[in-house]
């Protein structure tokens, strides 16, 4: 029996084990990654992560069973591992899940040069020559990193309700992070950079120009750098930093997992409620969506982990809160549907509430024209160390690229910018929203296991009125 | 069951015929299951059943490594690896793996663990302890971990070990912004104490109600073990030799010097019973105690013996798969009480838990980390309020160098993200340490 045969057999062999519904994911992931640490090539990795997870739903109880022996046997002890707990896991509470059509389909993200059978030799070759460039700037640099990462998802996904979907996903990263010093002083500043597709994601970035731009900047810093200003005054926040507050505080609060206290003792809860529908959350400026659909991302998906179609969340509409990202679960908890943002990580975890690509929706402004309408605030292009407590209420983002505006003017660069701002109070302040438009890669980190799932966020440059600096 | 220790040395004959120099096989076995748990009920248990292979080598000092999920491919794996190590680019600073035959010291695991196959009552244990304190919701994760590893290398180190563990994370809640955590952690069946960590998780969601909003400034403050956990984590994974050549430590160009107050002796120990404890490291090096800070003076990294070479000392035996990583961190215990820490205190906080720590700047140590849970307000030796919605914003060199005491009594302590390395610490009392706030 063929693995794709086997996954069809496996849940058909639940049902008639009694699980009222059943799921099957059967994931081939071939990896390759290296890292160059220091101008060294450390290590170059290539792997085969293969395996099934069988998921049931048996007398209102949900068990999971994953294993990688991918035979009759192999996949039928799954069965038998994920009726026992489930069995063992009973609940007063029955878990339901929605109705969804069951889908029959097949997707592929398309590559222009396919992503895993380009050689290596031109992709290290492709760092190595960023290293070289940035060396050549002729900085302090104590440290400096380059990781890529090249994944190719085949998976088939089969449910009891007649969804059987194949897919085919390949997703290339790169991270750098650099230290420059500088009079024994130190800046730091790195960069995650994705896309789903083939090797042409290298060009798509522009890599070589955004690493040296960034280590002329850290010594720009260095050199110029002042201390950030403290008081309340105006903030425009690049592509990076919008990205970074679109992912912690719009949409975590708004998994509806979160709210409904499936992830309380790890990830944490939300302020939002379920009744928060139609509050107010920010002006009527700010409307932030997640979206799996837009092409060419790391997160691009066209059926979610449960067989749900991928849609446009938005999660924030003209200021308010407007839907939440649910899976079959939690939308039958809440009286609507799924809105497919149900997602593994692996075939080994269950599939949970999770974002995709989450931005703040352009507008019409130019970035010179938020900038020329600002007499006291600072430009935020980037951020270092960032954080926000487990409601998802109180944020910190702290400026690694910034500079001064004083009278419509770009002044100098200023060193450690810090906003620390409730969530009600970072949307509410904002009164433009940009034409621009960039793409930051993540890893989302959530659930227990520990799932770090491909995400992207990001943004247009935004503009915050009178918010406490310092 | 395979014959998974013939199948790591097979993968290790087969690469150093094909010209590896240097090789290390790896099996691993997961058999281990899971109760998550919310709104004081599963909502799913998970069981895992996964055998993989794991090869690094070295081939004319080029560095390479595999996953290999599919174990009738091993042999066609490890022609590729080698043929992708050719294709690779040599690493000067390689500097070989152990050299064995070792001998290891075995632990038994708990075979009442071992054939655990229900955590039910593990898991209502807690839920039932934190609800009898008072509190409403629970959410949390029951683990049983069993793991085995059969490891082979081309320089003689043959070893295989299982460990098996309980562990119990729960949050108890009395509303959305009164909450208590704790965990229970043990490697024996009659060591594992589910409901008192639902207990003291319940005890201090209901000493947390109504909590009013704290203000910035610098305070003294008593850690909960489960913060200190944390904290030490940071200590433990920034002493790794990886971290230090990456940028990514305060530790940089600091051994032998003062890190942390005299009272501070930290400890990586994979030999000793814990749920981090092993018999070997990822290259076969036995496991053995590393006092990484010893009364406040920074005594090593974490290497291994690649790292140890370019450092000219010797393996701690920390290897992981590409970066020295801590085992399980211990810090000496002092000879406080938490009473008598908080009575100690005139101005300041009592923190049960923090959580999502991160840096402005890994080589100087500024961080931040929030608070969660209990969050309470000492003043005069007397806890007079609960807060909520604050931020500790420090740095971690100042942070251990305001160590004032530790607590008799140490517990050990492994959560999610923010506790990965186990560690077994006790209260903690620093002073002057920063708090911020969001504005509003």
């Amino acid at each position: 029996m063929s693995e794709l045969d086997l996954v069809e057999w496996v849940v058909e062999e639940a049902r008639n084990r009694g699980a009222s519904y059943a799921e099957a994911r059967y994931e081939n992931q071939r990896q390759e990654q290296f890292l160059l640490k220091n101008g060294i090539l450390d290590v170059l990795f290539n792997g085969n992560d293969r395996g099934m997870g069988v998921r049931v739903l048996y007398d209102g109880a949900l068990g999971f069973a994953a294993g990688n022996d991918v035979t009759k046997d192999g996949a039928r002890t799954l069965v038998e591992d994920a009726i026992a707990i489930a069995k063992s896991g009973s609940r007063k509470q029955k878990i339901v899940f929605t109705e969804e059509p069951g889908v029959e389909a097949e997707w592929k993200v398309p590559e222009k040069k396919p992503l895993l059978d380009t050689p290596i030799e031109e992709k290290l070759e492709a760092v190595n020559h960023i290293d070289r460039e940035l060396t050549d700037l002729g900085l302090n640099l104590a440290a400096r990193i380059f990781s890529w990462s090249g994944t190719g998802i085949d998976k088939y996904f089969v449910n009891s309700d007649g969804a059987k979907i194949r897919s085919y996903s390949p997703r290339a990263r790169m991270l750098y992070f650099l230290t420059v010093v500088h009079n024994g002083d130190v800046e730091q500043g790195s960069r995650q950079l994705g896309y789903g597709g083939g090797w042409e994601a290298f060009s798509a970035w522009d890599a070589m120009n955004r690493v040296l731009d960034e280590a002329r900047s850290l010594q720009k810093s260095l050199e110029k750098g002042k201390k950030s200003p403290e008081g309340r005054m105006d903030l425009v926040a690049g592509p990076q930093v919008t990205g970074i507050a679109s992912h912690e505080s719009c949409g975590h609060p708004t998994e509806a997992d979160r709210i409904l206290g499936r992830e309380a003792s790890q990830a944490g809860k939300s302020f939002i409620t379920p009744d928060s529908i139609g509050d107010r959350i920010g002006s009527d400026v700010v409307t932030v969506v997640d979206d799996p659909t837009v092409p060419n991302t790391i997160a691009y998906y066209e059926y979610d982990d449960e067989g749900v179609k991928a849609r446009r969340r938005y999660l924030y509409k003209d200021g308010l809160i407007n839907e939440f990202l649910q899976n079959r679960e939690t939308a039958s908890v809440l009286g609507t549907q799924s809105n497919g943002a149900a997602r593994a990580v692996n075939y080994n975890v269950e599939a949970i509430v999770r974002m995709a690509n989450t931005f703040v929706e352009p507008q019409d402004w130019r970035v010179e024209e938020m900038i020329e309408d600002v007499k006291d605030g600072i430009y935020m292009k980037s951020f270092s160390e960032w954080n926000i407590d487990d409601k998802r209420y109180n944020g910190k983002y702290v400026g690694r690229e910034a500079y001064r505006i004083e009278n419509g003017e770009i002044g100098a660069p200023v060193r450690n910018t810090v906003v620390e701002l409730t969530t009600p109070a970072w949307w509410s302040a904002v009164d433009a929203v940009g034409k621009d438009f960039e793409f930051e890669a993540g890893f989302c980190g959530k659930s227990d296991p520990t799932q770090s799932l491909d995400a992207m966020l990001g943004g247009p440059t935004i503009r915050l009125r009178d918010v406490y600096l310092r | 069951m395979g014959d998974y220790a013939g199948i790591a040395e097979r993968i290790v004959s087969r690469a150093v015929k094909q010209g590896a120099d240097d090789v290390i096989a790896g099996i691993g076995v997961n058999r281990s299951y899971q109760v998550r748990f919310a709104q004081n009920e599963p909502v799913i248990s998970n069981r895992w059943r996964e055998v993989g292979a794991f090869a690094g080598m070295v081939v004319q000092k080029r560095v390479v490594g595999t996953e290999i999920k599919d174990l009738d491919r091993v042999d066609e794996a490890v022609d590729d690896l080698v043929a992708t190590a050719r294709k690779s680019q040599e690493n000067p600073q390689y500097g070989g793996i152990a050299q064995g035959p070792f001998e290891y010291k075995q632990s038994a695991p708990d075979p009442k663990i071992l054939n655990l196959t229900d955590g039910g009552d593990l898991v209502y244990a807690a839920i039932n302890a934190a609800l009898e304190e008072g509190a409403k919701e629970t959410a949390g994760s029951f683990w049983k971990y069993d793991n085995e590893t059969f490891l082979h290398t081309s320089n003689d180190a043959v070893g295989h070990q299982r460990s098996a563990s309980l562990s119990l994370t729960i949050r108890a809640l009395m509303g959305p912004e009164s909450s208590g955590h704790d965990v229970a952690c043990a490697t024996s069946a009659s060591a594992f104490r589910p409901e008192e960590a639902g207990r003291h998780a319940g005890e201090i969601a209901v000493l947390a109600k109504a909590p009013k909003q704290g203000e910035p400034g610098t305070y003294d403050i008593v850690f909960e073990p489960l913060a200190v956990g944390s904290l030490v984590n940071e200590v433990g994974s920034r002493a790794s030799a990886f971290a230090v050549l990456a940028g990514l430590s305060p530790f940089k160009d600091k051994l032998g010097e003062k890190v942390a107050s005299e009272g501070v002796t930290v400890a990586d120990d994979g030999s000793a019973d814990s749920l981090g404890g092993r018999s070997f490291d990822d290259e076969g090096v036995p496991a053995q105690r590393n006092t990484v800070v010893e009364k406040g003076v920074l005594q090593t990294y974490l290497h291994n013996t690649s790292t140890a070479k370019l450092f000219e000392t010797e393996t701690t035996g920390n290897a992981g798969f590409i970066a020295p990583e801590p085992h399980a961190l211990f810090i000496e215990p002092g000879d406080w009480s938490r009473d008598e820490m908080v009575a100690e205190v005139k101005d300041g906080l009592w923190v049960t838990n923090t959580w999502y720590t991160r840096y402005q700047s890994y080589i100087t140590g500024d961080f931040s980390t929030i608070p969660r849970d209990g969050i309470f307000r000492i003043e005069n030796g007397e806890v007079t309020e609960v807060w909520k919605d604050v931020r500790l914003t420090d740095n971690l060199l100042h942070l251990w160098s305001q160590v004032d005491g530790f607590g008799k009594e140490a517990q050990q302590v492994k959560w999610w993200y923010e506790v990965p390395t186990p560690s077994v610490v006790p209260h903690m009392l620093a002073r002057e340490i920063g708090i911020t706030r969001s504005a509003e």
